[in-house]
């Protein structure tokens, strides 16, 4: 299956480190690392303007130019197929003048930069003669990045160090490695603990026995937050469309053993406020108390669930008409934290009287459920991309929630509130960080008080490095990207390496 | 008389493949979820954010049909018909005749050859077993049988990869070979190949082992009991030749229909043994297409499967005639 087309969802990991984007954010903190752009600026909240790196050369030894950029965009408009992020729903034009590239953007959208910013630029001279891109495999890549295709077999290839690369001289391995994964999940995580990977991802279970302590000089491991999963509730049902219903459910978890039964306790019971932390304590709103989490108090829930119509009687929580308050949560079966999570909600809102099953389908029913919003509950995810602004934006913008039996990917839980509307339109138009903040702690608050998704927990992000060849890894005290190999943070990591002492 | 006993047997034949091509179709389509929503559940799985403008990108790139099902069901007995399967949703890139022809002789060799290794060393032992019946040699056969038969074969694998492999290091983790290197017919190849087969092979050896070693005893024993053995006996014939020329030849008469369907069954591969080894057959191959609801390879396995299958019931049948001349009649 040799695809190196970095346009395509199919590709192999390895053509990020083949072509480069403009820019990475980071996943953590949206700080930039600058690759084919030297910088960006906002000429007016509508105009983006990135200056091109200069002497620039292809892997075939052409020269890249700011010309390469306004091709590879004006391909994604010719083939929408290519366009995964939505960039043409979002700009009209996009030109180039000198070593300047300027993109117009259809409404003020500060944020939108992230996306723009990450999409792989390809060759012009190649490219424009391509009959038909979206299915071209492109077995001999040609790209500006710090590697280039060694050896291609169908369980392995190897990416050569370019050596006309522009910023060679930092660029310390020779080669990258990637073997093809296991269909099964434990033959991984044996392959993981058995091999000689220098980095690799994987949810290990006891982490420190099983794979720290083969190695204990060499081997490491960084699992920060990468995402918030919460318990989302279908908010165009009653009475799930009633906040103090669920404030009280909110208030009935037990989020700490929820954590520890899901993630082994790796990871910590989640803020409120819908910030990703510690990775974005920088916008939390002081205001909010106890960095928005919010504890188990069974008392205090029962008078949220009393404000939205059901009380006590005997063990079980009745609600208007005498029936007792039931739920369904969905949750894709392949994903076991997930599950273990739902079991364990489950038991503790079935100790406060609501009586809950689990639907457990595989994760393509589980998708056509909550993207047509035919669920009661499903666990879920969110989150993760370094930006509060898209974070939100995702979760909480009313222009997703389309009507049941339309699928949305984003906001299914069909949350519409024009306050949040409107300080996302805020956040989006800011480019001041005094007005950033205001917006952020805006959307905070709507997250703690109307509580349209309850979160749980932090999703974890599982690196696990050696040092015995390199250093340099994203850790704990230098966390400048989440360890995750499957996207940007590939070629913010390996550009990142030092030799090992 | 004969004639007409194949005429139904030929009729029959293709009322069955039709009755199966058309399940092979629906069975996929029932199926809950879309192929766009597994493909997003695998990218939703590897953590990346996804958002309304990825769905639509990957609806457009894997160019999921829109038409009415019976437009489908058309256009895929056509396609047949042309010896044309379309192009897989899991490799975007590849014809689905391509897919299964690079998996095919991987299970063809690792899992025919194990079929026909079990059933002879199975059927040699059920013999056995059977002429010794009540002796020590009967019970340590069939206690160690009955033991091997309630392993699960992917567990079996398991365990032995954990021990042998992962533990003691005598063997491979995973795959038909070792990464990165290129398959061809070369003699280093073969023996990477082979050191890479043993564990998957032993797994499904020893648990299938015992079917044959059970059949084979329990008709032993009935055959024994005929009057034509005592008689052979009787004639003061070699135990050697009363037990394989007599008794053995008519007891294996049912065992015969059995390894025709389990050669048939072959090409399905051994879809969680080879999922656990990470071996590069029809097995993994079956699971990855319907994990990803990728409706064009999954026909085209479905189809693979039946037809052997198929082709397996009626060469038997036929063969019976000349085996049993009574079923002709």
């Amino acid at each position: 299956m040799e695809d190196f087309n970095p346009l395509q969802a199919a590709e192999l990991g390895g053509t990020r480190l083949i072509y480069e984007p403009l820019e990475i954010p980071s996943t953590i903190s949206g700080v930039y690392t600058p690759f084919l752009a030297t910088g960006y600026a906002f000429t007016d909240p509508t105009t983006l303007v990135y200056t091109i790196r200069q002497s620039v050369k292809w892997s075939d030894g052409k020269p890249f130019s700011a010309a390469d950029v306004v091709f590879t965009f004006n391909l994604l408009k010719k083939y929408p197929a290519f366009d995964s992020t939505g960039i043409w729903s979002a700009i009209t034009a996009v030109s180039a003048s000198g070593k300047d590239v300027t993109f117009t953007l259809k409404s003020p959208d500060v944020p939108f930069a992230d996306t723009i910013a990450q999409v792989p630029i390809v060759p012009e001279h190649l490219w424009a003669s391509i009959s038909d891109p979206v299915a071209y495999t492109n077995d001999h890549p040609v790209g500006t990045g710090p590697f280039t295709l060694g050896q291609f077999a169908p369980t392995q290839y190897t990416l050569k160090k370019n050596p006309s690369y522009w910023g060679a001289a930092t660029i310390v391995p020779s080669e990258v490695v990637f073997p093809a994964q296991s269909t099964n999940q434990s033959t991984n995580q044996l392959e993981v603990v058995a091999g000689d990977y220098d980095w690799s991802y994987n949810y290990l279970p006891d982490v420190k026995q099983t794979y720290v302590a083969k190695d204990p000089t060499h081997n490491t491991y960084w699992f920060p937050p990468g995402g918030v999963i919460g318990l989302y509730l279908n908010l165009t049902k009653a009475p799930y469309n009633d906040v103090n219903f669920r404030m009280g459910l909110s208030e009935a978890l037990d989020r700490t053993t929820i954590a520890a039964k899901a993630v082994n306790g790796y990871m910590q019971p989640a803020s409120m406020t819908g910030l990703v932390l510690p990775n974005l304590e920088k916008w939390l709103d002081p205001s909010i108390p106890n960095t928005g989490l919010i504890s188990q108090d069974r008392s205090s829930a029962l008078a949220d669930f009393t404000k939205a119509g059901y009380t006590q009687q005997g063990a079980s929580l009745v609600g208007p008409g005498g029936v007792q308050a039931s739920m369904t949560i969905v949750v894709p079966v392949s994903f076991s934290d997930w599950l273990a999570a739902g079991t364990e909600v489950s038991t503790e809102l079935g100790a406060i009287g609501i009586k809950v099953t689990l639907d457990t389908p595989q994760y393509a029913q589980y998708s056509s459920e909550i993207q047509g919003g035919t669920f009661d509950a499903a666990i879920g995810g969110y989150g993760g991309t370094g930006s509060p602004y898209t974070d939100f934006d995702q979760a909480l913008s009313s222009a997703f929630a389309a009507p049941v039996n339309t699928p949305t990917v984003n906001n299914f839980e069909r949350f519409k509130d024009p306050a949040a509307d409107q300080a996302l339109a805020a956040l989006a138009a800011a480019t001041s960080p005094s007005v950033q903040m205001q917006a952020t702690a805006q959307l905070e608050s709507i997250m703690y008080s109307q509580v349209p998704v309850v979160l749980m927990y932090y999703g974890g992000s599982w690196g696990l490095f050696s040092t015995k060849h390199f250093t340099g890894w994203p850790s704990a005290s230098d966390p400048y990207t989440l360890p995750t190999p499957y996207n940007n943070a590939l070629l913010t990591v390996i550009t990142h390496l030092k030799s090992a002492p | 008389m004969r004639y007409r006993y194949v005429r139904r047997k030929v009729v029959l034949f293709v009322i069955t493949l039709w009755a199966a091509l058309t399940l092979n179709f629906l069975l996929p389509r029932l199926m809950p979820g879309s192929p766009v929503d597994a493909a997003l559940g695998k990218l939703a799985a590897a953590g990346v954010t996804i958002t309304n403008a990825e769905r639509t990108a990957i609806e457009m790139q894997l160019g999921v049909p829109h038409g009415s099902l019976i437009t489908q069901y058309w256009q895929y007995l056509t396609g047949i018909a042309h010896f044309n399967f379309g192009v897989s949703y899991s490799f975007p890139n590849e014809t689905v005749a391509q897919a299964i022809g690079s998996a095919a002789p991987w299970t063809l060799v690792l899992v025919g050859s194990t079929t026909i290794f079990a059933f002879i060393i199975g059927t040699l032992l059920g013999v056995y077993a059977g002429w010794r019946r009540g002796k020590a040699a009967d019970s340590v056969i069939t206690v160690g049988a009955t033991f091997f038969a309630g392993f699960p074969p992917f567990w079996l694998g398991l365990l032995a990869l954990y021990w042998l492999s992962f533990k003691l290091g005598w063997f491979p983790i995973k795959g038909g070979y070792s990464p990165g290197v290129t398959p061809s017919l070369s003699l280093s190849f073969l023996a990477d190949a082979f050191d890479h087969s043993i564990l998957p092979a032993l797994a499904l050896a020893i648990t299938s082992l015992s079917g044959w070693v059970f059949g084979m005893r329990n008709n032993m024993i009935n055959t024994l009991g005929e009057d034509y053995v005592t008689f052979a006996e009787a004639n003061g014939l070699r135990t050697r030749t009363v037990a394989l020329l007599y008794a053995a030849r008519n007891a294996l008469l049912p065992n015969v229909t059995a390894f025709g369907l389990s050669l048939g069954a072959v090409v399905g591969g051994a879809v969680l043994v080879e999922g656990v080894f990470g071996y590069p057959g029809l097995g993994n191959l079956l699971y990855i297409a319907v994990s990803n609801h990728d409706y064009p390879l999954m026909q085209a396995l479905f189809l693979v499967i039946t037809v052997s299958m198929l082709v397996a019931i009626f060469i038997v049948d036929l063969l019976y005639v000349r085996l049993d001349p009574r079923v002709g009649q």
